[in-house]
């Protein structure tokens, strides 16, 4: 199993390749290069420095940093080393690493898959490591053959000496070439002989396809037993009694164990632990927020939209003279509900204590975090923990909260035996770290020729910052990122004057990142809006879009690449009906084009044409793959998902009240890369944003109703 | 004690008449392809297949499938080699892959019933099966696959 690799065996007599840790700030530059020399002898057992290895048999192993949710990280990490090093893409092997210096993100010095930077980040610090191992392959083989290295070429796993026709096993030369210093600026190869770029097959599929992929959920180990977590249908709401003996009567259940936020009940299967923890006699405390409902949230978001106080991070110009001077003020509000993430894997973690050792195996994106609950709750070092990262069934952000850990370590303690935890799906929806439900009142200011002149903006919710990182508030000016999230960066030009607000709205359900976080809100706001300042100023929506970016060249091709293959400008089939939007979010910039139909009030979406410029490409398969899902994805909530609360629970416990989109709902998705030669860009995120904007845009185009609020789910779409 | 055959071997489970299939399969038989995702037979990711029919393993006791053959990812094919699971490798149908031994269960069955489906049988059949990583489009297009190819 990945992960599971005896470390040892690997290190013996290998040719160890630190990355070294980036300097804060840097990582959108060019990163330094690698500086800590490896070698066979000074990474011994328990030397935790390396991220390449390559053992005298041959085999390169990647210690990687990301968690393979299914975004394809694994794979286009092992592209980037087998093309720099000179080997085949199927001589290496991803493992995840242990949570250290050089695996860790910067500025926060933290190992977790986030954010879409598993490739846009670490290609540039994988490639300049694998080429300074080639570097010293070839020095130890020049050494050997008595050649000048500039005659050796890396190939195959070999080192080649054209002239002569003699080449040597990477194998061969480790052991010499571990004795060489690492070079720091070591060449990297020519871009026009990279064989990235080209899509390939991921090798974690083929395993994927025969149920041999191990998630966390399939682990197994000698003696384990199998706990699962009761936890309260009030958010936050603490235990005032229990009774465990409706448990303990089941067959199997061998346990009843206090946890973080409620309680675990452990037995010999699954199924047994789940009958206990439904068997379970427990009274919660009352809350304050016992009656909460959907409709107060509503309503303290729409308060804040008129609270005199909220933090500006963008005011440029007199925005109240400019509209106090303008021919014309749109104005539009809209809202978006709570959203669970409902991976298909829910929350689940193993843990196995030894001594004053502990070892957890999980399906996190979280490693870090992973590490420092467990070593709390059992107080032990950090570094007595180990992390074994599974495969995971999903993660979209859910798995960068990982309490599960903690729980699952006191459950092992408490029994003496290794324990996997798991929650079952209705506890993974109840328990908040939802997207967060979110308003935003928009305004802007158009001239007599219908030229927009400004742009306000204020947008309320929750904080996902403070849930996910509450000491940065330490600092009182400190703006959530999120919580404006692609719109104060736009590259959009409004005119004289853009002021962008947040008003922060506490709510008990605890939020948290969702799939592109804050520019899942903002694209539906921002974009949707945008469609009706165009239809006011009598503009064609691309051409309203085209003014406002007429100096950005790169905008401008990916929306002009979209509108080109998606037909914007020709007629649509019959009865069919388009709408456009555009967003940059994580680093790259995407535009859609949705094409649909409304037949009887129901809403079809038959087509989705992307153009996305994430800056350059190493697998565009995958790429495709991950538009592919973004529009999925951002398709099932616009249409369906919501967490609504009535007395303060969730309402939606399980697939047949939480709806999620099924195959006859996806659309044909169209992707079109665009290769500017910028920076890399993420990919994992930045499909998401546009499609409910363009799918309602194109409802409007069909309807002439504006949707100014999610999900679609009862919401009539026949025409106005 | 219950006896039923999986993946071809005769089993004897000392185990509850009213356990459902899905756990004893994955807790106590070590076939861990065959997963949960929400116990209430509305995901579909614990599809298997009992007497060849698709089944949902989270809603079948072990009393129900006494005495019956039961077939799991697993067990779909020898080496692995199902004409599904050539053309979902082709497609690179997988993200996250989770559910995805339940989605290839229920379009082996399909596939046997209809060796030439049409995109509305192919919805119609996998209506069950969510996928939140959103392969649904690459399934479709794996399952023509594999249907042209067998």
């Amino acid at each position: 199993m990945d992960g599971m690799l005896d470390r040892r065996h690997l290190l013996k007599g290998a040719l160890l390749v630190p990355l070294a840790p980036l300097a804060a700030g840097a990582q959108t530059q060019a990163p330094p290069p690698p500086t800590i020399a490896g070698s066979g002898a000074n990474a011994g057992p328990g030397a935790l420095g390396a991220f390449l290895q390559i053992s005298p048999d041959g085999t390169v192993t990647l210690r990687t940093t990301t968690t393979e949710l299914g975004q394809g990280t694994h794979t286009a990490h092992a592209q980037i080393v087998a093309d720099e090093l000179g080997c085949a893409l199927e001589a290496v092997r991803v493992v995840v690493g242990q949570p250290e210096p050089a695996l860790r993100l910067v500025p926060v010095n933290e190992m977790y898959t986030g954010a879409s930077f598993g490739v846009r980040v670490w290609e540039p610090r994988l490639r300049r490591g694998a080429a300074a191992a080639r570097s010293v392959l070839i020095a130890a083989a020049a050494e050997r053959l008595g050649v000048p290295a500039g005659e050796l070429r890396a190939e195959s796993g070999r080192v080649v000496h054209a002239a002569s026709g003699r080449a040597l096993p990477f194998g061969e030369l480790v052991e010499a070439a571990a004795r060489l210093p690492l070079p720091e600026q070591p060449p990297l190869k020519p871009r026009e002989e990279r064989t990235t770029g080209r899509s390939v097959q991921r090798p974690d599929i083929p395993p994927k396809t025969r149920g041999a992929a191990i998630y966390g959920v399939d682990v197994r180990l000698p003696g384990m037993l199998f706990a699962v977590a009761r936890l309260p249908e009030v958010f936050g709401a603490a235990i005032e009694s229990f009774d465990a003996r409706p448990a303990l009567a089941v067959p199997g259940v061998t346990h009843v164990v206090p946890i973080p936020r409620g309680l675990a009940v452990v037995a010999t299967t699954t199924w047994a632990a789940m009958r206990g923890a439904e068997a379970l006699r427990v009274t919660w405390r009352a809350t304050p927020h016992d009656g909460l409902d959907s409709a107060g949230v509503s309503a303290r978001l729409r308060e804040a939209l008129d609270r005199p106080e909220a933090q500006r991070p963008r005011n440029d110009g007199d925005w109240e003279a400019v509209k106090a001077a303008a021919a014309r003020v749109v104005s539009a509000t809209y809202e978006v509900p709570y959203l669970a993430h409902a991976p298909m894997e829910t929350e689940n973690a193993t843990v196995r204590i030894s001594g004053d050792r502990a070892e957890i195996w999980a399906p996190t994106q979280h490693q870090d975090w992973c590490v420092r609950d467990v070593a709390q709750v059992l107080g032990i070092p950090p570094a007595h923990v180990t992390m074994h990262t599974t495969f995971a069934g999903g993660g979209f952000g859910r798995r960068l909260h990982v309490e599960i850990a903690a729980q699952a370590a006191h459950v092992a303690r408490a029994v003496g035996r290794p324990v996997q935890l798991l929650w079952r799906r209705e506890d993974e929806f109840a328990q908040g770290y939802y997207r967060p439900a979110f308003a935003a009142r928009m305004e802007a200011a158009l001239d007599a020729e219908g030229r927009v002149t400004g742009f306000a903006i204020r947008g309320a919710g929750g904080s996902i910052m403070y849930d996910y990182r509450p000491w940065l508030f330490r600092n009182p000016n400190f703006v959530d990122p999120f919580a404006l999230q692609s719109v104060t960066d736009t590259r959009y030009r409004f005119g004289q004057a853009f002021r962008a607000e947040y008003a922060r709205v506490d709510l008990p359900p605890k939020v948290w990142l969702w799939r592109s976080v804050g520019s899942s809100q903002y694209g539906f706001f921002l974009e949707s809006f945008l469609d009706e300042v165009a239809h006011a100023a009598g503009k064609d929506p691309l051409a309203l879009r085209r003014e406002l970016l007429a100096h950005d060249q790169r905008a401008l091709n990916v929306l002009n690449t979209a509108a080109e293959r998606g037909g914007w400008g020709t007629p649509a089939p019959a009865g069919r009906h388009r709408g456009l939007a555009y967003m940059e979010a994580y680093g790259s910039l995407c535009a859609q084009v949705a094409e649909i139909s409304i037949e009887r009030g129901e809403l079809k979406v038959h087509k989705v044409t992307v153009a996305i410029d994430c800056g350059d490409v190493v697998n565009p398969d995958a790429v495709a793959a991950q538009m592919e899902g973004s529009v999925v994805w951002a398709l099932s909530a616009m249409k369906h998902e919501q967490v609504t609360l009535r007395n303060g629970r969730a309402e939606q416990r399980n697939f047949d009240s939480y709806r999620i989109a099924r195959i006859g709902e996806a659309p044909m998705v169209e992707t079109h890369i665009i290769r500017s030669g910028q920076p890399l860009g993420g990919v994992g995120e930045p499909g998401v944003p546009p499609l409910a904007p363009a799918v309602c845009n194109a409802i409007f185009a069909a309807t002439g109703k504006r949707i100014r609020r999610l999900p679609l789910a009862g919401q009539d779409l026949t025409r106005a | 004690m219950i006896e039923l055959t999986v993946n071809g071997q005769a089993q004897r489970l000392d185990a509850p008449q009213d356990m459902p299939l899905l756990w004893a399969l994955r807790d106590l038989l070590n076939l861990t392809g065959t997963k949960y995702g929400c116990g209430i037979a509305q995901c579909g990711a614990c599809t298997v297949h009992v007497e060849g029919q698709p089944a949902r393993a989270c809603q079948l006791t072990l009393a129900e499938v006494a005495g019956k053959r039961v077939t799991t990812i697993e067990g779909l094919h020898p080496e692995g080699r199902h004409p599904l699971q050539l053309a979902w490798i082709a497609h690179q149908v997988p993200q996250c892959g989770y559910c995805q031994s339940g989605q290839i269960m229920a379009a082996a069955a399909l596939l046997r019933e209809t060796p030439r489906p049409t995109d509305a049988q192919i919805d119609e059949a996998l209506e069950g099966h969510i996928c939140r990583c959103g392969t649904y489009q690459r399934i479709r297009a794996a399952i023509h696959h594999a249907a042209a190819n067998s």
